[in-house]
């Protein structure tokens, strides 16, 4: 029996096509946009952690966390050396401190930032110089006033070319410092939460001591060996911090912990945004009703025939209640059709991977029949509870 | 005695408008035997069509009690008198009321869909009824590519597929020629010889005079019993 209500309900979707492609446009557009979002937000927090992924670099950061200065001053080049010799699988550590500053050459100025970093930074990084070399750890221990400087700095302040062995002055709270600069790097991409080419880089020493009188390390960022699981190296580097500067005072970032983070905001931001195209699917249910509701009046003589050949009010009830679901299950079907060419056409305008979140397909025809079976079932009780005589008579 | 395959006692059934009641069938009593051939006839407004519809269990009565094969009619709930109609009456309307959008087969079968049958044994059954009726080249034609008398036959096989014990026909000569009447007549005759009780309602004295019995109302009330 629920074969021959299906075929009658899209017989008759066949024979009135346009009204029934109108009524059913609120679910299309309904599932088209719940699908575009979701294809979207996946797509998307997919091609970032693709991105993190392909970068290679695994590196893990961590920050002090605290407005105590007490706290904040354990932060020191001596952390770095306890976390490189007691645990396992670090490779290297690098600290860095920065601040946002004007640097001149001659008339020119560029405004970006100044890092501090010890001189393993280049190596760590995998970050080459395009000319010259990177400061040596000769330069850090003696604290000498040495500079690199990043492919934009390096753009802005010698934009026709050269730069090495030139002298660049670094502002800092009204006072120039002179650096020589040592070498210029080349162009790269940034990776992790790291911008290279914005920089200027000087020996971590110098910045502590000569230029500023920071007395804390910002950021430690911590290379694994080779092979080492970077999640577990993570975990003993939290633990360790746990120990000796107590939870709550530190940061700790792995790509991983921000890809995921990236992730999570991308589903939260996609499943609120398909909450509310969600619901202009019920809205798109009012157009089930309405077109339930002409159906059931145009076809009461046809519901009094079956009634009297013998069709239960229950029948009649099921016979539109199918009815209304194969419409909308046809609508949600074409709705996935149009979310599945819109957003991957979307993804192929980002630049981005496509990764279709195929489960959400199944959810949204399951979906639009329940809308179907909801707003179907009105009529179809005005429907089964027809007066079988009156239904007869109705002209 | 058998008992009656229908039995009306004592039937009232009122309209009311406002503060006037229509009394639309008062006070009938009637017994019909398995295989009868009744007419039931009356001017209109008689209330002949409202007791062909309570006979046919499509209404129910204001008072008394209407028994179909022994049942008592006024204990059915709407599902149970849906298996009624469905089992065990046959309904044949003057305006045919084919479902238009199926076709010959189709609309046969589906009194056997609402019985429950498997679809081939629907099939072979509905296409051994409208044998019986003459239209087995047809069954794939839809109403409206259909003639008066072809779709009367195509109602007819409808109301027989399911084997029921009663035939009720309204009218269902009305809308067709004399000559296509003649012959739905002959078919009503020739399912009635193989035992169905055909009760027919009319105003048309020719089909009338077909029938072995004939029942007048008037006002609601049975005028005559022949």
């Amino acid at each position: 029996m629920f074969t021959e209500f299906i075929k009658l309900a899209l017989q008759s979707m066949v024979t009135s096509k346009l009204r029934t492609l109108l009524s059913l446009l609120g679910i299309v557009i309904g599932v088209a946009s719940v699908i575009t979002i979701v294809n979207l937000g996946e797509s998307a927090s997919k091609s970032i952690q693709a991105d993190i992924a392909a970068a290679g670099v695994e590196t893990i950061s961590v920050s002090p966390r605290t407005r105590d200065r007490e706290v904040r001053r354990t932060f020191d080049l001596e952390m770095a050396d306890r976390i490189r010799s007691e645990i396992p699988g670090v490779y290297r550590i690098i600290p860095t401190h920065q601040f946002n500053t004007t640097v001149r050459f001659q008339n020119r100025t560029y405004d970006g930032t100044v890092m501090g970093v010890s001189d393993e930074y280049a190596e760590t990084m995998d970050y080459q110089a395009a000319e010259g070399a990177f400061f040596s750890d000769m330069d850090n221990e003696e604290f000498r006033q040495v500079a690199v400087l990043g492919s934009l700095a390096a753009e802005d302040l010698f934009p026709d070319g050269g730069g090495v062995g030139e002298y660049i002055r670094i502002m800092r709270g009204g006072t120039a410092r002179t650096f020589r600069v040592a070498g210029i790097m080349e162009e790269k991409s940034s990776s992790f939460n790291i911008q290279f080419n914005q920089n200027v880089y000087i020996p971590y020493n110098t910045y502590a001591n000569r230029v500023t009188s920071i007395d804390f390390v910002r950021s430690y960022l911590i290379r694994t060996e080779e092979g080492a699981d970077v999640l577990a190296v993570a975990d003993e580097i939290d633990e360790f911090l746990e120990r000796v500067v107590g939870s709550g005072h530190y940061y700790i970032f792995t790509p991983s912990t921000i890809a995921d983070m990236a992730s999570s905001i991308t589903n939260t931001l996609s499943m609120v945004l398909a909450s509310i195209a969600a619901i202009s699917l019920l809205v798109g249910g009012i157009g089930i009703m309405n077109i339930m509701l002409v159906s059931v009046a145009e076809r009461t003589t046809e519901i009094g025939i079956r009634k009297a050949i013998g069709a239960s009010p229950r029948r009649i009830l099921t016979q539109f209640l199918i009815e209304a679901v194969t419409l909308t299950l046809v609508g949600g079907i074409l709705g996935i059709a149009a979310g599945i060419g819109l957003s991957s056409a979307a993804v192929r305008f980002f630049d981005w991977s496509f990764y279709p979140m195929v489960n959400i397909y199944f959810l949204a025809a399951g979906f639009s029949m329940a809308v179907g079976g909801f707003f179907g079932l009105y009529p179809a009780v005005k429907a089964a509870k027809l007066d079988p005589i009156e239904a007869l008579n109705y002209e | 005695m058998e008992p009656a395959v229908i039995a009306l006692e004592s039937i009232r059934k009122y309209y009311y408008m406002g503060d006037f009641v229509i009394k639309a069938v008062d006070d009938v009593t009637m017994r019909i035997a398995r295989g009868e051939y009744t007419a039931v006839m009356g001017p209109s407004g008689s209330g002949k069509s409202t007791v062909m519809h309570l006979i046919g269990c499509l209404d129910s009565p204001s008072e008394g009690t209407i028994y179909i094969e022994g049942e008592d009619t006024s204990e059915l709930d709407e599902e149970d008198l849906a298996y009624l109609r469905n089992a065990k009456i046959g309904f044949v309307f003057q305006q045919f009321n084919l479902l238009m959008k199926l076709n010959a087969l189709d609309n046969v079968m589906t009194p056997l869909m609402y019985a429950g049958y498997p679809l081939r044994e629907r099939r072979a059954l509905a296409e051994h009824t409208l044998e019986l009726v003459g239209l087995r080249d047809r069954m794939k034609h839809r109403p409206n590519e259909l003639s008066g008398g072809q779709k009367q036959r195509i109602a007819i096989a409808r109301a027989l597929v399911n084997d029921p014990s009663i035939i009720l026909a309204d009218e269902p000569t009305g809308a067709l020629d004399t000559v296509t009447g003649e012959q739905i007549m002959d078919l009503f005759e020739d399912i009635n010889s193989r035992g169905k009780t055909v009760i027919m309602v009319t105003h048309d004295p020719e089909v009338s005079s077909r029938c072995r019995r004939t029942i007048h109302l008037r006002d609601g009330k049975i005028v005559e019993d022949s």
